[in-house]
């Protein structure tokens, strides 16, 4: 490779860019599936918010809501993971994995609840500050990842870093139990991280 | 009957989130009781209503999409406070503090 000019080295580079790239794009499903897959979405949030169900409104809304998501047809489906067909996918996520999360989340939220109560009464507090690594990649993923991780009982996230293709995420801790980072990682995180790895990257 | 629980649960969470956020020690341990208890009361008070109220359909849409903004946007802000006040300088009261150590 030293050998080579380096024009062509230039060139060579902007090629190799150039076939990532497109390559990238390729692997994207079709634009009217993606602007549709943005478009229904936003139908939805503007038939709830506005809620009159007259033919002007909801042609005024659709209208309106084609031409973002034609703009933004990248928004909800860049992070998604590419495998299987769509609708499969569709399906699975609205009657498997959406459902899963939910409950997990509640009895999280619950459970978190009554725990900042004893925390109150007893003020048996032992804060620190620990360091995960998480498998996500996406920025949704690892946006999700920390809002859950707040939610959790005794858990607060405090800044994310990325670095050498890696995700580690700063977690405040009201209770410290271990210093180190899997197990840490495993109190922390649980099952979320399972959940989340299955829909996005 | 689960409309009484659900409010009576969501006004005892707001209650010790209010006395977390008075007898915790610092900034972050605060920030905890803010949070947690701020999302449990307000979508569990949410749910009450919608559970309560004798409205069509979509009006009741509408306060499940409050109850998911509430809880999508307050661990975020919660997030935000935390960053903020750690690179103020507010330095918090912890045994370990990895954050310090990679951020010198």
């Amino acid at each position: 490779m030293s050998r080579i000019p380096f024009y062509l080295k230039e060139r060579l580079e902007n090629l190799r860019e150039r076939v990532l790239h497109e390559r990238f794009e390729a692997s994207k499903l079709p634009v009217w599936e993606r602007i549709i897959l943005t478009w229904a979405p936003l139908l939805a949030f503007w038939v709830v918010i506005s809620a009159n169900l007259e033919p002007r409104n909801l042609f005024l809304g659709a209208t309106v809501t084609l031409i973002i998501a034609s703009f933004m047809r990248d928004m909800l489906t860049e992070d998604i993971r590419r495998t299987g067909h769509v609708l499969e996918k569709l399906l699975y996520f609205t009657f498997l994995y959406l459902p899963q999360y939910l409950i997990i989340m509640a009895f999280r939220l619950i459970e978190s609840n009554l725990k900042v109560a004893k925390n109150v009464i007893f003020l048996d507090i032992h804060p620190g500050i620990v360091k995960i690594k998480t498998d996500l990649h996406s920025d949704t993923g690892v946006t999700i990842l920390a809002n859950s991780i707040t939610l959790t009982p005794g858990t607060l996230t405090l800044d994310v870093s990325k670095k050498l293709g890696e995700t580690y995420l700063y977690v405040h801790w009201i209770d410290l139990e271990t210093l180190n980072r899997e197990k840490a990682g495993e109190k922390i995180k649980g099952d979320i991280e399972e959940w989340l790895k299955k829909v996005f990257w | 009957m689960i409309e009484t629980i659900l409010l009576l649960f969501g006004g005892a969470v707001m209650l010790f989130g209010a006395l977390g956020i008075l007898r915790f020690p610092d900034v972050y341990t605060r920030l905890h009781a803010a949070t947690k208890c701020d999302t449990g009361g307000a979508m569990s008070i949410i749910l009450a209503l919608v559970l309560m109220m004798d409205a069509p359909a979509l009006v009741r849409l509408k306060f499940l999409v409050l109850a998911f903004l509430i809880a999508m946007i307050n661990p975020m802000v919660s997030h935000a406070i935390a960053r903020g006040a750690y690179k103020y300088g507010v330095k918090p009261k912890v045994v370990v503090d990895m954050y310090a150590w990679d951020n010198p």
